[in-house]
């Protein structure tokens, strides 16, 4: 059992060592030391001062050290408070017992305290390690892996500011060699963190700033302009939320709207003919790192066909219509699109006279075509889910 | 291989009459209709699994229209041999049964183009429904029947098996081209340098992967991957990855010795989203093709380092 136990451990080392999220097939195993460290535990439960466990959650076990991260009397859950209970465990115990418990947990914790993505804090939990022990100091200590459940620890620290796209320092580089040693597994990580992130880290073509603004009405121009590759295009906002104040409930008449055009746009527009419709499409989806905005669109569908000419690529390309202009608006019902097409107008004379149809769709991402005409949008859920069981019984038969 | 097991499947279905397939394939149940999207437990497609699935839920239907299993047998028969003979009249022709000048002069090529619903039955769709998560993909013909559309939803929970602490991916894989008797057959790109994708996306980073084929040396966990970056937006994205750029990984991890990715054997491409935001996703990928861009002159463009990879640099 101990054999099967180190030969875990050593490919959960080798395995968590390399950098790059586990995103294939093969999902990655964060080994858990669990099993050594409870028993070196117990034997201090007199030093920690054991408050009355509060009854929450039967089902879930508490894990030891939980106490450090109870929320403040005044609830504020944010770094000075993470930063004061990392603090406190290393005041109770000088010998840092059930260290390695205690990191795993706090890394669990990370999130609540919205800290996951502060380097400081990294290294804090970095400094919880006691120094110079886990260094080998003889070519056996060398061969075998010496202290594996700390180095697991500190791969799994690792891994996490990895995933978060934190980019460790000298200060880490300096922690880390204090604490394993230079020819450990964890310094082994950090140095291809250090190659992979330098390489790969202005590959995006269309970088969205890691801050995102809060207003929805600046969301919403940060993602116009992150779509409509013309730069020469005016941003207009038609409308901001009326009650910044607003307690929950937002008004719905007064929701914000925002358009995009270019004047290459309005001029195809100018020379629309009034006797075909334009057509309002939407609500599409938007991802700019992780929150998502919707956005309809005023295109005029027609189906050309061209041949290519650069690359002599020998397939006929689509033409989807001219895209007009775009908006964003906090809601997707026709009375707000309509409040947009009339602010349109103003600029483009020209929009009075042609008809606009709604093609609005009620999820999110997926192109339905409902019947023309101004009607209320999207046909009901229950019939998509149906075309998509369909289709799949049709993708499962069709595997050969 | 197919026939192997179908074969077997058929004739144990005859035997027990009308007993749903449920109960003669246990292993059936665990990837039965209910997972939406269709799953695999490896990405590269096991035929056997695949076409028992297929001939259980065929089976039925062929108790109930009494259709001769013998005839299902000779058609496939036939069709092998139909691709055993199209193979010997195109080695006469040219290479891959165009001729010779063709291709010297070609300068790029239209590899897969999503027309039709025999387009998409090029690919298979997966998600870490395999491995117990709850993301869940599909893929269906685009607007007009000229593109196709990979949508869902991914959702990053961990599968509580206690050995996955981290999930939530979709991925998108061409089938390894068959020939006859579902020999592999690979693609020559040799002289292209560059991928050429037409995608429409929603803004979300995307992971394209390609595999070599595993004839004589067995790779199956390792794959050459670049990242795409979706802009969003109503307009069609030109997105063009040098194949000097892909880094290689072995088991879903960069490795420290990377090398070039060598073009004359290629297995299948493969689309992957796994950027750890949940919420739903599509991608609207209009043709891909692979052509030779005159101006990229770039070979590799990681080279390795002396401090993790020492034996290299002896």
């Amino acid at each position: 059992m101990l054999a099967r136990g180190l030969s875990r451990g050593w490919r959960g080392i080798c395995g968590a060592a390399l950098t790059g999220a586990p995103f294939s097939q093969v999902p990655s195993q964060v080994p858990r030391g669990l099993h050594c460290s409870v028993a070196t535990h117990s034997s201090d439960s007199s030093l920690v001062p054991r408050p009355p466990e509060p009854l929450r959650q039967p089902a879930k076990p508490l894990s030891p050290h939980e106490e450090l991260f109870r929320p403040a009397p005044d609830g504020a859950r944010d770094k000075a408070s993470f930063v004061r209970a990392v603090q406190n465990f290393g005041q109770h115990n000088v010998h840092k017992r059930g260290h390695v418990d205690f990191i795993y947990l706090a890394l669990r914790k990370m999130r609540d305290y919205g800290v996951e993505k502060d380097l400081a804090v990294y290294n804090l939990l970095l400094d919880v390690f006691p120094k110079e022990v886990f260094r080998p100091r003889n070519v056996f200590q060398k061969i075998f892996v010496h202290y594996p459940r700390q180095q697991e620890c500190g791969l799994a620290v690792l891994e996490q500011m990895e995933n978060h796209g934190v980019m460790p320092n000298k200060e880490t580089e300096f922690l880390l060699v204090q604490i394993f040693g230079r020819k450990s597994y964890p310094m082994l990580k950090f140095v291809r963190m250090k190659l992979w992130f330098s390489r790969f880290k202005n590959i995006n073509p269309f970088p969205v700033p890691r801050d995102l603004p809060k207003d929805p009405v600046d969301l919403a121009v940060l993602g116009l302009r992150h779509i409509e590759p013309d730069l020469s295009a005016r941003v207009t906002v038609y409308q901001t939320a009326s009650s910044k104040d607003s307690t929950g409930t937002a008004d719905p008449t007064q929701q914000h709207i925002v358009g995009i055009q270019s004047p290459d746009q309005q001029a195809a527009l100018a020379r629309h003919n009034p006797a075909r419709p334009i057509f309002v499409e939407g609500p599409f989806s938007l991802w700019l790192r992780d929150r998502c905005v919707y956005y309809p669109i005023q295109l005029d569908l027609k189906y050309g066909r061209g041949g290519w000419d650069d690359y002599e690529f020998d397939i006929d390309e689509v033409e989807e219509g001219p895209v007009f202009a775009m908006c964003m608006a906090g809601a997707h019902d026709q009375a707000t699109l309509a409040k947009w097409i009339q602010g349109l107008q103003e600029t483009n004379p020209a929009l009075a006279q042609i008809p606009v149809i709604f093609r609005l769709t009620g999820s999110s991402g997926e192109l339905l075509a409902s019947s023309s005409g101004l009607e209320e949008p999207s046909p009901p859920p229950p019939q998509e889910q149906e075309e998509e069981e369909d289709h799949t019984q049709r993708q499962q038969q069709g595997q050969s | 291989m197919a026939l192997v097991h179908k074969l077997l499947n058929g004739s144990y279905i005859l035997r027990k009459g009308l007993k749903p397939s449920v109960a003669a394939c246990p292993f059936l149940s665990t990837r039965s209709a209910d997972y939406c999207s269709s799953s695999l437990q490896k990405p590269v497609a096991t035929p056997g699994k695949a076409s028992t699935q297929r001939t259980a839920a065929g089976g039925l239907q062929e108790d109930q229209r009494e259709v001769s299993f013998d005839k299902a047998i000779k058609d496939e028969i036939k069709e092998h041999f139909r691709r055993l003979k199209d193979e010997i009249v195109n080695h006469w022709i040219g290479p891959e049964g165009r001729p010779l000048q063709e291709i010297i002069l070609e300068q790029a090529r239209v590899v897969w183009q999503f027309r039709g619903k025999e387009d998409l039955d090029k690919w298979i769709v997966t998600s870490d429904k395999t491995i117990g998560g709850k993301s869940e993909v599909f893929l269906k013909m685009g607007k007009n029947n000229q593109s196709a559309l990979l949508y869902g939803t991914l959702s990053s929970a961990a599968p509580q098996d206690g050995e996955n602490s981290q999930s939530g991916y979709c991925a998108m894989i061409s089938r390894i081209p068959r020939g006859a008797f579902e020999r592999k057959k690979s693609y020559d790109w040799s002289q292209f340098n560059t991928l050429y994708l037409r995608v429409r996306g929603d803004g979300r980073p995307w992971m394209v992967n390609i595999r070599e084929d595993t004839d004589i040396i067995q790779k199956t966990n390792q794959m050459y991957s670049y990242f795409m970056f979706t802009r969003g937006g109503p307009y069609w994205q030109e997105v063009k990855i040098p194949f000097s750029k892909f880094f290689f990984s072995n088991q879903g991890r960069i490795r420290d010795a990377q090398f070039q990715l060598l073009l004359d054997k290629i297995s299948s491409i493969g689309f992957t989203l796994a950027d750890k935001v949940d919420g739903p996703f599509f991608l609207e990928i209009d043709f891909i093709g692979v052509f030779a861009d005159p101006a990229h002159t770039e070979e590799f463009a990681y080279e390795n380092s002396p401090v993790l990879n020492p034996r290299l640099f002896k």
